[in-house]
C-alpha cells in the first residue's frame, strides 16, 4: 500500500433536506489530494446533490438545509463566516451541459479572474493561454479568440468550460456528469484530460458511466437512495466489491 | 354526427379567418383614412418651420451697379425675377383670401442673403423660399406693399438702387417645436424610467425572495399597468409639477414634469417586459458564473443583464411607442401650449398632444391632423427598425454563425 495523499475534503455524518425530504443520509467519507474520485450511482440516488454539497451550489436552493461536518482543509465550510465565493474559487465545478456564456472565447476565460479583480491585461493573457493549453484547446482555438464561444462544438464547450475553471487556479474541480452530454471521441479527450489534470487538481467526478470511472478514477462510491454504500479504490470496488448491492449494480443487475 | 362535426369546424375555421381579415381590413382602413387625409400637407416644410409666424424688418446691402444674377435653376413662368437683386417672387393668396407675395427664388449670392435684422436681435437673416414679403421701402422712392401683387413690386425693385428697410413674414404652422419636444421627452422620460425599472426588475427576478411582500408588490405592478393615464397626468400635476416648479426655473408644466410623470407611466411596462427577459436568461449561466467565484452581483450584472438584453431593447421600444402615444396624462404634466423655442423647464407640446390642440381648435383641423399622425407613424417605423437592428446585430455577435 502506498503512502497516502492528504485529506482535502473531511465529511462526517453529513444528512441534506430539500424541505422535509432528505436527499442525503449520514454520509461520511474523505477526498483525498490529487486523486480522481468518481460518484457513481442511479439516477437520483444523491450524488450530484453531494458534489454541490462541497463548492456549497445547493446554497441556491432555498429549501435546502444541512446537518453534519463538512471541512475543507479542517475549515468547516458551512460556519457563517465562511467566503463562500472564495470558497467557490477554490472548488471549481464543471457542469453536466456545456454552459459557456454568450460571449467571445477570449471573454469566458477572463470572466472569472476579471470578477476577482485581475485587471493587467499580461497577466490575464498569461492566463488565458495557459489555462487552454492545460485544457488542451490552445491549438484548436488560439486564432478564433475573439469568436463567440457559442460558436464551438460540444466537446470544445465542455473544454472551455473546463479551461475556465483552471483559469480560476483552483485547487478542486468538480465535475457533474461532463461527458453526459458529448459523443465517444469528445468523450474520450475529456476523459484523457482528467487524467493529465489529476497531477496538479484534485477531482471529483460524478458519472453514469461505469467504465469511465474504472477507467479514471483512483477511487470510486458508489451512492443508492442517498446512501454511501461502498468507498475505496477503484480497482477493488470494481474487481471484488464489499457489498452486495455494489456488485449487483456494477454488474448491472439495477439501476 | 360526422356531419355535425365537418359544420362545427367550418364555423371556427371560418370564423379565425373573418377574425384576420377583420383586423387587417381595420388597420388597413385607419393608416389609409391618415394617409388620404394628411399626405397633401406632408413636406419637409411642416417639419422644419415654426409654429408662430414671425415678422422681421430688416436692411439689405445695397447691389453693386455691376451685379447681375443669373438664376441657377429655371424658375417656374409665373416667377417674376430680377436679375439685378437675384430675388424671384410670386403671387399668393392667404388664407383670408387677399393677395401676398411669396418669395420663390433667392440667388445663392443676392444681396438678400445677408440681411440686418433691425429689431432686438441684431442677428444676419436671409431670405428663403416660401417667405411672405410684406412691404419693401427705398431711400430712393416710394414704398411697394404687398397687395399690389409680385410684378409690380420685382419693377419697382429693379428700378431701386438702395433698399431702407424690408418688413418679410417666416410663415408659421409648422411642427418643428412638437417635434423637438417628443425627441426631449422621449429622452428623459427614458432616461428616469429604465434605470428605476431595470433595477426593480432585477430585484423581483434575481434577490427577492418568493413571500408575500414579493407577491403583493408584483399584484402591484400589474395593477399600474391597467390605471388610466389621465389618472397619472393628475397625479404629475399635483406633484411632479410643483416638484421641477420648486427645484428649477419653471414657473408652470414643463418638459420635466412632463417627462417624470411618463417615467411614471412607463415603470409597469419596464418592469414586466425586463423581468420577463430576465426569466429566460438560462440558469445554466447564473450556476456557472458563480461556481467561478462571482458574487451573486457580479453575475447579475455581468452575465444576466447582458443576456437580457434584447428584452431591454425590446421593453425600450415599448416604452417609446408609450411616450409617443400619450396625449392625456401629458394635456396635465406639459401643458398645451405649442412652442418654438423648446426649454426643458416649460411648457410645450408632443406630437400627440399637438394633434389633441389642433383638433380642439375651432373647427377641428382634421388634415394637419392627419399629417401629424403620419409623422408620428414613420418615427414610430424608423425607431422599430432601429431596435430590431440592434438587437439581430448583438445577438449576431454573441451566438453562433448559422
Amino acid at each position: 500500500m502506498t503512502a497516502q495523499n492528504p485529506i482535502v475534503f473531511q465529511i462526517e455524518n453529513l444528512n441534506l433536506f430539500y424541505g422535509e425530504k432528505q436527499a442525503l443520509k449520514e454520509i461520511s467519507i474523505a477526498i483525498y489530494e490529487k486523486e480522481v474520485t468518481a460518484l457513481i450511482g442511479p439516477s437520483g440516488c444523491g450524488k450530484s446533490t453531494f458534489l454541490r454539497v462541497l463548492n456549497r451550489m445547493n446554497d441556491l436552493i432555498d429549501s435546502c438545509h444541512i446537518t453534519g461536518n463538512v471541512t475543507y482543509h479542517d475549515q468547516d465550510i458551512y460556519q457563517p463566516k465562511t467566503d463562500v465565493n472564495g470558497l467557490r474559487k477554490s472548488v471549481g465545478m464543471v457542469f453536466q451541459k456545456p454552459n459557456p456564456f454568450p460571449m467571445s472565447i477570449l471573454d469566458n476565460l477572463i470572466y472569472g479572474p476579471k470578477c476577482q479583480g485581475i485587471r493587467d491585461r499580461f497577466l490575464l493573457k498569461q492566463i488565458v493561454e495557459q489555462s487552454l493549453k492545460q485544457a488542451a484547446l490552445w491549438d484548436e482555438v488560439k486564432d478564433r479568440l475573439k469568436e463567440s464561444a457559442l460558436a464551438l462544438s460540444g466537446g470544445q464547450q465542455q473544454r472551455l468550460c473546463i479551461a475556465r475553471t483552471i483559469a480560476m487556479k483552483p485547487e478542486v474541480i468538480l465535475m457533474d456528469e461532463p461527458t453526459s452530454a458529448l459523443d465517444p471521441v469528445a468523450t474520450a479527450k475529456i476523459e484523457d484530460l482528467i487524467s493529465s489534470l489529476k497531477q496538479d487538481y484534485t477531482i471529483i467526478i460524478v458519472t453514469h458511466n461505469m467504465q469511465q470511472a474504472a477507467r479514471i478514477s483512483d477511487k470510486t462510491a458508489f451512492f443508492l437512495m442517498g446512501e454511501l454504500i461502498e468507498y475505496g479504490d477503484a480497482n477493488q470496488l470494481f474487481s471484488t466489491p464489499e457489498n452486495k448491492k455494489t456488485e449487483e449494480y456494477i454488474t448491472g443487475r439495477f439501476g | 354526427m360526422s356531419n355535425k362535426r365537418k359544420a362545427q369546424d367550418f364555423l371556427l375555421q371560418f370564423w379565425t379567418y373573418f377574425a384576420a381579415f377583420f383586423s387587417f381590413a381595420t388597420l388597413s382602413l385607419i393608416i389609409f383614412f391618415i394617409f388620404t387625409n394628411g399626405v397633401k400637407l406632408l413636406n419637409l416644410d411642416l417639419i422644419t418651420h415654426d409654429y408662430q409666424a414671425k415678422t422681421h424688418i430688416a436692411e439689405p446691402l445695397a447691389p453693386n451697379d455691376t451685379d447681375y444674377f443669373e438664376p441657377e435653376e429655371t424658375l417656374k413662368a409665373e416667377v417674376y425675377y430680377s436679375p439685378r437683386w437675384g430675388l424671384g417672387l410670386i403671387d399668393s393668396i392667404d388664407l383670408m383670401g387677399k393677395t401676398q407675395v411669396e418669395i420663390a427664388y433667392v440667388h445663392p449670392s443676392s444681396p438678400f442673403q445677408q440681411l440686418h435684422d433691425k429689431g432686438l436681435s441684431h442677428e444676419l437673416l436671409s431670405l428663403k423660399p416660401d417667405m411672405m414679403i410684406i412691404r419693401i421701402a427705398y431711400s430712393d422712392q416710394p414704398s411697394s406693399l404687398a397687395r399690389y401683387g409680385a410684378e409690380r413690386m420685382i419693377d419697382e425693385l429693379a428700378l431701386s438702387n438702395q433698399i431702407r428697410e424690408l418688413e418679410f413674414t417666416i410663415p408659421g404652422g409648422g411642427i418643428r417645436g412638437s417635434i423637438i419636444t417628443t425627441f426631449y421627452l422621449i429622452v428623459f422620460s427614458l432616461l428616469f424610467a429604465l434605470p428605476i425599472g431595470i433595477g426593480a426588475a432585477i430585484y423581483l427576478n434575481e434577490y427577492a425572495k418568493n413571500n408575500r411582500f414579493t407577491r403583493l408588490l408584483r399584484s402591484f405592478i400589474e395593477l399600474l399597468t391597467g390605471v388610466p393615464s389621465i389618472i397619472y397626468g393628475l397625479m404629475g400635476l399635483a406633484f411632479f409639477v410643483p416638484f421641477i416648479i420648486n427645484v428649477s426655473s419653471a414657473t408652470s408644466g414643463s418638459i420635466l414634469s412632463g417627462s417624470m410623470t411618463m417615467a411614471v407611466i412607463l415603470l409597469p411596462v419596464v418592469i414586466r417586459t425586463t423581468e420577463e427577459s430576465l426569466k429566460v436568461v438560462p440558469d445554466e449561466y447564473r450556476q456557472g458564473s458563480l461556481a467561478l467565484g462571482a458574487s451573486k452581483t457580479q453575475t447579475t450584472f455581468r452575465i444576466v443583464l447582458p443576456g437580457a438584453f434584447p428584452g431591454v431593447l425590446s421593453a425600450t421600444l415599448l416604452a417609446i411607442g408609450r411616450i409617443i402615444g400619450e396625449s392625456a396624462a401629458l394635456v396635465f404634466a406639459i401643458g398645451t401650449a405649442i412652442k418654438d423655442d423648446i426649454r426643458v423647464t416649460e411648457q410645450s407640446t408632443s406630437l400627440a398632444v399637438h394633434i389633441w390642440a389642433m383638433m380642439t381648435d375651432e373647427p377641428a383641423n382634421i388634415e394637419l391632423s392627419s399629417t401629424i399622425a403620419i409623422i408620428i407613424l414613420l418615427i414610430v417605423l424608423l425607431l422599430n427598425l432601429l431596435i430590431k437592428l440592434l438587437t439581430r446585430r448583438f445577438l449576431r455577435k454573441v451566438s453562433a454563425p448559422r
